[in-house]
């Protein structure tokens, strides 16, 4: 937890009691490798900071086919947000690739903060900015960029991710078939 | 619920109807799936004529079929290692026999997660195949740089074989009608050998592995073309004294001409009767994912075309799996 406080008071200041609130309301636990945090049709109350290691957010289609939708390393949040802020089951499943130390939050008492402890806000809020940058980036990505391109840039993203995650996670992420990827790859090597 | 069971031996139209029969209960150690797929195999014709009573004696009626895919929605008190909600595959115990149907109990160490970049109509097309390649070719020790020939490299466990001896660095010979060489060569075979117009026993020399999944005459001739020392696996050809015991045939001997041939070549000859395994899908689960093996498929039924689907299968015509949808 320390290091996310250390995170917090890099951008915003803190009190001491918002800093011990937040500490009581956090949970550090570390996962193994293919623990489930979330379910695909069960209920979501929390959201993740990874504190280390790596962790994928994925669906899985009626023909049972599994998607990548986001995969979060170091000092990265995850969850289902669709389902928190729907307050519906969850649509995603996420899981850890490797064993992963996690700072869990239960969403509704996190989202209390802000009314405790206003000064939280600007933070919470920058999270927020941050994933829909990050979103808007995917959608354009795949809109814009050749497979090739959008592999470069994956890879600049998640340095070290090939270690940990399976071809067909990139390829789902990515979306290009597992083939297309390696062909990329080899072309890579060549160069 | 309803099911496609066997009501009495003989031909596929009268021996097969749709029932409609009480969900399956599960038992300490079994999980309950909502079949989302099955698939057939060649040993379910066998069941339907009777040719497999003595060895497997069938009640009537009785829901057929083995392999299945689907979602684990029940478990008994002691499986710890599935949750409800887990995709997954399985070839299905003899005593559980019954995949097309919408629900099967299935003991959880049969089972697996299913590969997560496959369909489940996929997924169903490969645990028993899938399982009796890996089972056959590993008994038979395969490693890199073995030579290995493959009978009928179109079908479910040919097609299979093909890609699990290629992944273990293994030289494979293969045979196949002419319409089918193309597409068995880019399974990875080495040497695709078209049998209507060459004759594969002047072709395969000194194989170290002959896996025969034709039985007849092949079982036999597998002794010209393998090596001194070699190995026979068969999964269809004359049983062997052990397997023959473990069906309660205690005086049966092998046949003396295949002993003969087993003696002079200082080769062995065994009978593979493949056995569900959960430990064995999550390793073909791997490899599925990581694309070293691809599922090939013939066609997909719908549930209510299963009796099309077991008539299709006796042609014997099918180039992969067939699979039926179930929901």
């Amino acid at each position: 937890m320390e290091e996310l406080i250390k995170k917090i008071k890099g951008s915003i200041p803190l009190s001491l009691e918002a800093e011990e609130y937040l500490i009581a309301i956090s949970r550090e636990k570390v996962f193994p490798k293919g623990s489930i945090l979330i379910r695909q049709g069960q209920s979501v109350d929390k959201v993740y900071f990874v504190k280390s290691g790596c962790v994928r957010s994925y669906c899985i289609d009626k023909n049972g086919k599994e998607h990548t939708l986001q995969f979060a390393i170091k000092s990265w949040w995850i969850s289902d947000y669709i389902a928190i802020h729907n307050n519906e089951s969850a649509t995603l499943n996420v899981e850890c690739l490797k064993e992963s130390c996690i700072i869990e939050f239960n969403a509704k008492t996190l989202d209390g903060v802000l009314t405790l402890f206003p000064e939280y806000e600007p933070f919470q809020r920058n999270i927020l900015e941050r994933h829909i940058v990050s979103l808007y980036k995917r959608i354009l990505n795949q809109l814009q960029l050749t497979a090739s391109e959008s592999y470069d840039l994956f890879l600049k993203q998640y340095p070290d991710i090939e270690q940990y995650t399976r071809n067909y996670h990139i390829a789902s992420y990515l979306g290009i078939t597992q083939e297309s990827l390696s062909r990329i790859r080899v072309e890579k090597a060549k160069k | 619920m309803k099911a496609l069971q066997i009501v009495k031996y003989g031909e596929i139209v009268e021996s097969l109807a749709f029932n409609e029969i009480s969900k399956p209960t599960v038992q300490a150690n079994d999980v309950l799936i909502e079949i989302k797929a099955a698939a057939i195999n060649p040993i379910d014709n066998s069941i339907i004529l009777g040719n497999l009573q003595r060895m497997i004696p069938i009640p009537f009626p009785s829901t057929i079929a083995y392999d299945v895919s689907g979602i684990v929605v029940e478990k008994g008190e002691e499986v710890s290692d599935f949750q409800i909600g887990d995709l997954v595959y399985s070839r299905v115990p003899q005593e559980q026999m019954g995949t097309l149907a919408e629900y099967v109990a299935v003991t959880s160490a049969a089972v697996s997660k299913k590969p997560g970049n496959i369909s489940f109509e996929e997924a169903a097309s490969i645990p028993l195949a899938g399982l009796t390649a890996l089972q056959t070719l590993e008994y038979a020790g395969i490693k890199e740089n073995d030579k290995v020939l493959i009978h009928a490299g179109s079908g479910g466990v040919g097609s299979f074989a093909i890609q699990y001896a290629k992944a273990k660095g293994a030289y494979v010979y293969t045979t196949t009608s002419t319409a089918n060489v193309n597409w068995v060569k880019e399974l990875g075979a080495d040497r695709v050998i078209d049998y209507k117009t060459e004759d594969y026993k002047t072709i395969v020399k000194d194989a170290d592995i002959v896996f025969d999944t034709l039985g007849g005459n092949y079982s036999s001739e597998a002794f010209e073309v393998i090596k001194q020392g070699g190995k026979v696996v068969s999964i269809v050809g004359p049983l062997d004294e052990e397997i023959a015991k473990m069906f309660g045939m205690a005086d049966y001997k092998l046949p003396e001409a295949l002993a003969q041939l087993c003696s002079a070549k200082e080769a062995s000859y065994k009978f593979i009767f493949m056995h569900p395994n959960g430990a064995h899908l999550n390793l073909i689960k791997t490899l599925i994912e990581d694309e070293t093996i691809k599922p090939i498929i013939d066609k997909v039924y719908s549930f209510s075309e299963s009796i099309e689907a077991c008539i299709h299968l006796a042609s014997g015509r099918a180039k992969g799996k067939i699979v039926i949808k179930i929901n």
